[in-house]
């Protein structure tokens, strides 16, 4: 459908500065992979064995938390209810399909954790639906479950193989 | 950054080549006006303008959510009309962007402050000589202020989404998604007479004929068809006239035609010098008449080959007007309703079995015609009078702006419905059951028969029950729910003749633990009726108190009777079924048919024909219909994890399947299992109350699934693609009435964790888990 998009997903967006990309720090280039794209792959498992699944997300201004929904019947939620170690990756194939040497990835690994009922859960429900606001009937919805992902590390991953690590909350 | 962008340009400023910026409607006049017709001045919001409150409102992915749920080809007409309301409410409740609003402001700001406006919708390239949108697109008219201005604009251009537009579309094979709308916006003109021209007389398409068309007062009675007009055929460019029909008016006396003969010749004269300027015959909107004629709208004329094709006539109906629905209220409510329970109780107590070939024969032949005849009665009275209750649906979102666009449904709860009456009747059964032993026993030896006649079965049965103590009630509370409510048909079976189905389900429901009389439940969180009805006319205010209590009593009883309907014609088709069944058997014991055919009402002219000539020896019957669909081989091939449909009524339940596709499947179903079934149909409604969730594939918010497991208060999932093929007895599933997802069986890696010879993953496995 061409009806305009209205959240920069899978688009690059504006350099803010004349900076080379490579020059910036780590957590430059995560900040900006994550608020240009909407969906994450979500890393679980069970019993040794691993599971992935797309996820719509938002993060947290401090980049300390990644927040997504999920419906409460899916094998997701019943594996990040049994194991909180989690891991989401993000990556910018859609902008460079064509060129392996531009694609950026991140992967975040932490903790998950249901969201409770109120002022925290409204709290974080606005954030998911300020960047997906066609999601706000499914967040709320009564069969669907918040969760937060508590970032306990990001690797960034540049030019094939470059790797850099960054903990939020540190110094890049 | 690209050039500025135009949200609002006056009709004067509007070129030749902005017509894919303000839509043909606005382009159109502005060339006329510039050519010295006279046409009210206005200014148009542009295709950037609704673009821009697309994108500031998020509506592009709510319209991809709404829209992508499935092939858009797929959706039924109830699940395209149920995303409109959607997204017409969304559209409703989103915020015009400030710079726009500003924009609207200041154009409004060169008119009167009390002038009324005419809001109207102009879609860019959609009217042609082959198409046209007209009447499928909204328009508003006397609008009158800045803020019932920004509300009539939010809804024109959410009426681009409106069900019959889409439908429209989809027939010409239009992407939705392509399409775009502009607004023009002129000040009312209250001339005393308005009407519709035509270049061409558009029925015959004469090149030597033009039309006319005129009513008293505004032209949108006359568009919308809700006004007969008076009419002239004249010869083109000369005004002579052919022929006069006068109109209907109000006060039904004797009045003078609406136009004179000088205001045809000039109306005549337009139509060649717009006809001379555009190139093509027109088909004008006009008001006012002689020196005060004023063009509202010119389009090409829609040519006879292409409009005798397209359906739009047909989805124009989708949307009656209130003067359409008062009539098939009467209709429908006081005549036809009766007429079709009184028929359907005269032929169950016509004695068949007593008559002879002959009389059997014209009684078939009497009951052919009446199924029929009502069918026709269904498609043409029936299910336009259902849309009764989407009028109210409208009425109440544009009132009270809720953030649910079905809260309208708790005015409708509690209404007297004859499956809810017919549920309370079956569960009063089974509570004798539970509380006599006696009676269960009998019951349960009952259930587990079939009889080779079902008329002495049941006979048996009834006396049998009888002479237990706590029996004759039962017997007298069975005999009439069989009589009342069962005289249905399912395929070729009638369900009256199966007693032992109901029988089953009694002892389900008296098994079943708290099984008391099924009463409507509010689902929870939802409002009292009264609250809402409070709501409504507060919304409204006082003086359209009035109007509103119509609204509403008429959405009431078009969902009553939406209801009724189908169970009432089912009637009428199991007494065809029941003649037929006697028909058959009198021809089988003649040896004149195979003994067992399957016999169904398409027999019924080849058993009319047989049983008048007793001498014509075997009787060969057409093939029955399949009713059965062959399944993908997809489906056979793949497990399904997660089916989508719409979230037709709220909760989440967990069991196991049970489908639904003969008569002999109602019989098998069990206390806590999941309904899965093509469509809740009159026949099925009954297991309703024992099932913990209900799967269908016909999808609706309205539909009769989506109606009976609200008022019980059980989750219901429709407009699943394959849920019968995909979906098998014993699939242990769960399904999400919030979300619209039926998850089917439990999440553990069976599959992963299996030894390399042991678990497969198979369909088997998923029984298990």
């Amino acid at each position: 459908m061409s009806t305009p998009d209205d959240v920069p997903n899978g688009k690059r967006l504006a350099a803010s500065q004349d900076t080379p990309d490579e020059e910036r720090p780590a957590s430059v280039r995560i900040r900006r992979l994550l608020m240009e794209q909407g969906y994450a792959i979500l890393c679980t498992q069970s019993q040794s064995q691993p599971y992935g699944s797309l996820v719509a997300f938002a993060a947290s201004d401090d980049l300390k938390t990644i927040v997504f929904a999920t419906p409460v019947t899916t094998r997701k939620y019943r594996l990040l209810t049994e194991c909180e170690h989690v891991a989401l990756v993000v990556d910018s194939r859609s902008i460079f399909p064509s060129d392996m040497m531009r694609i950026e990835a991140v992967t975040a690994t932490g903790r998950a954790r249901v969201v409770g009922t109120g002022t925290e859960f409204d709290c974080w429900a606005g954030l998911l639906t300020a960047r997906h606001p066609h999601l706000a009937a499914f967040v709320r919805s009564q069969s669907s479950a918040l969760v937060c992902v508590e970032v306990v590390r990001y690797l960034h991953v540049c030019r094939f193989q470059e790797v850099r690590q960054w903990v939020p909350g540190s110094a890049s | 950054m690209g050039a500025r962008q135009r949200f609002v340009i006056s009709l004067a400023e509007v070129r030749d080549t902005d017509e894919p910026l303000v839509g043909g409607k606005a382009a159109r006049l502005a060339t006329l006006s510039r050519a010295g017709f006279a046409v009210p001045d206005g200014f148009c919001l542009t295709i950037e303008a609704y673009q821009r409150f697309l994108t500031s409102a998020h509506l592009g992915d709510m319209i991809r959510m709404e829209l992508g749920r499935k092939a858009f080809g797929d959706l039924r007409w109830e699940e395209i009309w149920d995303a409109s309301l959607r997204i017409r409410s969304a559209f409703a409740a989103a915020a015009v962007p400030a710079e726009i609003a500003s924009e609207i402001a200041d154009a409004m700001g060169g008119f009167p402050l009390e002038t009324h406006w005419a809001v109207r919708s102009t879609a860019p390239g959609e009217d042609s000589s082959q198409r046209s949108f007209a009447g499928l697109h909204d328009s508003y008219l006397g609008v009158m202020g800045f803020t019932p201005v920004l509300d009539a604009v939010r809804l024109v251009w959410a009426s681009l989404w409106s069900d019959a537009a889409m439908l429209y579309r989809l027939e010409l094979a239009l992407d939705p998604g392509r399409s775009s709308m502009a607004v023009l916006l002129q000040p009312m003109r209250n001339e005393p007479v308005s009407g519709v021209a035509f270049g061409r007389d558009p029925v015959e398409f004469r090149a030597d004929h033009a039309l006319i068309e005129a009513v008293p007062g505004l032209c949108a009675g006359l568009v919308d068809g809700e006004v007969e007009p008076d009419r002239w055929r004249l010869k083109r460019f000369t005004g002579e006239v052919l022929d006069y029909r006068p109109g209907t008016r109000e006060n039904d006396g004797p009045s003078l035609p609406l136009l004179e003969d000088a205001h045809l010749v000039s109306l005549s004269k337009t139509l060649g010098n717009v006809e001379s300027l555009l190139g093509w015959p027109p088909d004008l909107e006009w008001t006012g008449r002689g020196d005060k004629l004023t063009l509202l709208q010119a389009r090409p004329i829609t040519s006879p080959a292409a409009s005798s094709d397209d359906k739009k006539a047909y989805y124009l109906t989708l949307r009656p007007g209130m003067d359409r629905l008062r009539v098939l209220q009467h209709r429908v409510a006081d005549e036809l309703i009766p007429e079709l329970e009184a028929i359907g109780k005269r032929l169950a107590s016509e004695p068949l079995e007593e008559w002879s070939d002959e009389q059997l024969a014209a009684a078939l032949e009497e009951r052919l015609a009446e199924v029929r005849r009502w069918r026709q009665i269904y498609r043409d009275d029936f299910i336009p009078f259902a849309h009764g209750v989407r009028r109210l649906a409208v009425y109440y979102n544009d009132a009270v702006r809720p953030e649910d666009p079905y809260e309208f449904v708790g005015l409708l709860r509690g209404e007297p419905l004859l499956a809810v009456r017919r549920n309370v009747a079956i569960a009063a059964l089974a509570n004798q059951v539970r509380s006599s032993a006696a009676l269960k026993d009998l019951v349960s030896r009952a259930a587990l028969e079939t009889g080779h006649d079902p008329q002495i079965w049941k006979k048996g049965l009834l006396e049998q029950l009888r002479r237990l103590p706590e029996g004759g009630s039962f017997a007298d509370r069975l005999a009439a729910l069989l009589e009342e409510f069962l005289d249905i048909a399912y395929n070729t079976e009638r369900l009256s003749d199966r007693p032992d189905l109901i029988l089953h389900n009694i002892l389900e429901l008296a098994r079943a633990a708290g099984s008391g009389p099924q009463q409507p439940l509010a689902p929870a969180g939802s409002l009292p009726g009264s609250v809402l009805e409070e709501r409504l006319m507060e919304a409204v205010g006082s003086d359209r108190h009035e109007e509103a209590r119509e609204v509403l009593a008429l959405g009431r009883i078009s969902w009553r009777l939406r209801d009724n309907d189908n169970l009432l014609l089912a009637r009428v088709e199991s007494q065809l079924l029941r003649a037929v069944h006697l028909a058959a058997g009198r021809l089988e014991r003649a040896s004149r048919l195979e003994r067992g055919t399957r016999v169904s009402e398409n027999a019924a002219a080849v058993l009319i024909e047989a049983l008048r000539r007793p001498s014509a020896g075997a009787v060969m019957l057409p093939a029955a219909e399949e009713s059965e669909k062959a399944i993908p081989a997809a489906a056979l091939e793949e497990t399904p994890r997660q089916l989508v449909g719409q979230p037709a009524a709220p909760g989440m339940q967990t069991g196991r399947v049970r489908r639904i596709r003969t008569a002999e499947d109602l019989g098998q179903f069990q206390a806590g299992e999941v309904l899965v079934c093509d469509a809740i149909q009159p026949m099925v409604t009954h297991l309703v109350p024992l099932a913990a969730a209900v799967v269908e594939r016909r999808g609706g918010m309205l539909i009769h699934g989506a109606i009976i497991a609200r008022e019980l208060g059980l989750p219901c999932v429709n407009g699943v693609a394959g849920a019968i093929e995909l979906l098998h007895d014993g699939d242990i599933v769960t399904v999400d009435g919030y979300l619209g997802i039926v998850t089917v069986g439990a999440p553990e890696f069976d599959l992963e964790l299996a030894d390399v010879a042991g678990n497969t993953g198979s369909r088997e496995s998923r029984k298990g888990v």
